[in-house]
This record gives C-alpha cells, sequence and structure tokens, in this order.
C-alpha cells in the first residue's frame, strides 16, 4: 500500500487562479434515512427520539424523523466506489475524504490538516433528502508556523438538497504547508 | 428525551452549566464513527498512519467532534431546540486513542428577543483542552 497523498502540488501562482472559484462538487448517493442515522448516532452514545422516532421529531415541531444537523456533511460526500470503477490494487493510494481545497487545489505543499470549522444551519433533513455540497476557495493567508511554512486556505461549502433549498453554510480552514526539513525536497 | 423537556429561554442565564459528557477513545470507536460519517481518512482509523504525521495515535476526526457537540447541546436544550450555529470550532491537540475525552459547555449570552443562546464549549482530556467551539441555539418561550 502506498503512502497517502496530503495535497496537489502547484505553484502558489496557480493557487491564486482558484481563489473565488467553484472547485468541486459532490452529491451524497444515499438519501437520509433511519438506517445511517442510526450508525451515526450509536458511536456518540447519542439518545434521542427525534432523530430515531417520527412521532417523538412531530412532536416538536419537525415534519418528519430530522437528521442530527451536523450529519450534514456525511450526506454530502460522494461514494468511494461506484460500479464501474477499476477494481482495487493493493498499491493503490489510500483513498482520502475528498477535501478539495487540499486535493484540488495546487499548492507547493505536501502536509496539510485542518484548524478550524464554522457551520450554519438552516433546513432541516428528512428521510429522503439527497444533499450536494458545492465547495469554494474564498480566501488564502500565508503563514508560518511551528509545523512549517505555508498558507490558510478556506473553503466554502454550501449544502443543498433536491429541493434547491440550503441546509448549511460551512467555513472549512486548512494548513497546507512544507516542514522545514522537506523545503526544497519536492518540486 | 420527550418534547416536555426543552429548556426555556426564559429559565437560561448567562454562566448555566451544561451536563458534561466523558466518552473513552477507542480504535473500535473511532472505526465505527468512521465507517458511519463517511471520513475515511486512515489518520482517523490506522494507528501507523497517524504516528507517522506527528499524532500520538488515530486520533477522532472533525465530524465525530461537531457530532458530540451537538449531542452535548441536545441533550441540555431538549428536542424542540433548533441548533443554528457550530464555530468556530477549533482544534488545538488530537483526541487519541486511549485518551478519555469530556465535552464541557457553559451559556455565553441569552438573547431573549431573538430566542437564541449563545454556548462557549470544550474538550478537555489528560492533554488539557484540546478543542474549543462557540454554538447557537435556538429555544422555545
Amino acid at each position: 500500500m502506498s503512502e497517502p497523498s496530503w495535497g496537489l502540488w502547484g505553484t502558489w501562482e496557480e493557487t491564486e487562479t482558484f481563489l473565488g472559484k467553484e472547485i468541486g462538487q459532490s452529491t451524497g448517493p444515499d438519501p437520509v434515512e433511519k438506517g445511517s442515522i442510526r450508525r451515526w448516532l450509536e458511536p456518540k452514545e447519542f439518545a434521542c427520539d427525534i432523530h430515531t422516532d417520527a412521532e417523538a421529531a412531530k412532536a416538536a415541531g419537525y415534519e418528519d424523523l430530522v437528521a442530527p444537523a451536523s450529519m450534514v456533511f456525511s450526506y454530502g460526500i460522494a461514494p468511494y466506489w461506484r460500479p464501474g470503477d477499476k477494481p482495487a490494487q493493493i498499491d493503490d493510494e489510500p483513498t482520502q475524504i475528498p477535501i478539495p481545497v487540499i486535493f484540488d487545489v495546487p499548492a507547493p505543499c505536501d502536509k496539510s490538516f485542518a484548524t478550524s470549522i464554522e457551520v450554519e444551519f438552516f433546513e432541516p433533513l428528512y428521510p429522503g433528502d439527497v444533499v450536494t455540497c458545492t465547495s469554494k476557495l474564498v480566501d488564502i493567508k500565508h503563514k508560518e508556523l511551528r509545523v512549517g511554512k505555508g498558507a490558510f486556505l478556506r473553503q466554502e461549502d454550501t449544502y443543498t438538497k433536491q429541493t434547491g433549498e440550503v441546509v448549511a453554510v460551512s467555513y472549512l480552514d486548512i494548513f497546507r504547508f512544507v516542514a522545514p526539513e522537506s523545503e526544497g525536497a519536492s518540486s | 428525551m420527550s418534547a416536555a423537556q426543552t429548556v426555556s429561554i426564559a429559565a437560561v442565564k448567562a454562566g448555566d452549566v451544561l451536563s458534561p459528557i466523558s466518552i473513552p477513545i477507542t480504535l473500535q470507536r473511532l472505526v465505527m464513527e468512521a465507517g458511519a460519517n463517511r471520513d475515511l481518512s486512515l489518520i482517523h482509523h490506522d494507528s501507523r498512519v497517524a504516528q507517522a504525521t506527528g499524532a500520538p495515535d488515530a486520533f477522532a476526526n472533525t465530524y465525530f467532534l461537531m457530532g458530540m457537540f451537538e449531542r452535548l447541546m441536545r441533550q441540555w436544550a431538549g428536542p424542540k431546540a433548533r441548533i443554528r450555529k457550530i464555530g468556530p470550532l477549533r482544534m488545538m491537540v488530537f483526541n487519541a486513542v486511549g485518551d478519555t475525552v469530556q465535552f464541557v459547555g457553559t451559556v455565553e449570552s441569552v438573547d431573549k428577543a431573538a430566542g437564541t443562546v449563545s454556548l462557549d464549549m470544550w474538550v478537555q482530556s489528560a492533554r488539557g483542552k484540546t478543542v474549543t467551539a462557540k454554538a447557537v441555539v435556538e429555544l422555545g418561550d
């Protein structure tokens, strides 16, 4: 198995050309449904009947059983495999969560990590809803941190459902950098 | 938890404390979480890859932290409350396999006219304060 990649390589000039532009769009393969909600609640030991029982949710003012607000991220992720994809090989690069600001925007960096996220929630998610996430690069801030020199890239994600209604808007800050010892080693 | 348990904004004041939640981070929990939240990045379930990035072990992902903050808020505010905003959520220290982490929160301010409450929340463990998060919840009368 090869090592996972930490971002698409390129120059800062190339990074700048993506500023203000759409850098990715994904639609979750599965509509909101009870089973995926239960499996999401399970590792968090999260007991709340508006997420598991339609009658309880209606009593709380919802139209139907409602998904947890922060599940919107998971429902917007594209499938990791779909029919027609080439068969996996043992030496393939491992699949990472598809974050466009890391994997679709070039930068002269070989490492990255998320530092901060902020999300506002609007329309609730009900069974049958399908989520699309549209990503934009909205800010680039160059910075030198203890771990290395690089830049904070801010990704705006707008999550919509099939009706076009906005479910959530989030801002994710990713620090992409090169560690001091590897600076100049890659090109 | 039933609809009758929803907290009333009239009863909330700055400084109120949300009942904290402790949860152990095990590799099994991280695997269950990755499968459920679809963040399959190796740093969240493969100790070797996580350690190669400088982490002590595989560590909890952002979606788990978000979801646990939602649980903290939901348990306090009740089923009729609407979660309007989470963030900025800042990750400062790893929440890794072997850590027992505690999700904690207090009421920062109350806007009775808007019907909203601002919360100040964080995660703490033997490593110290590992994550901080602000949030806004809309409450009923």
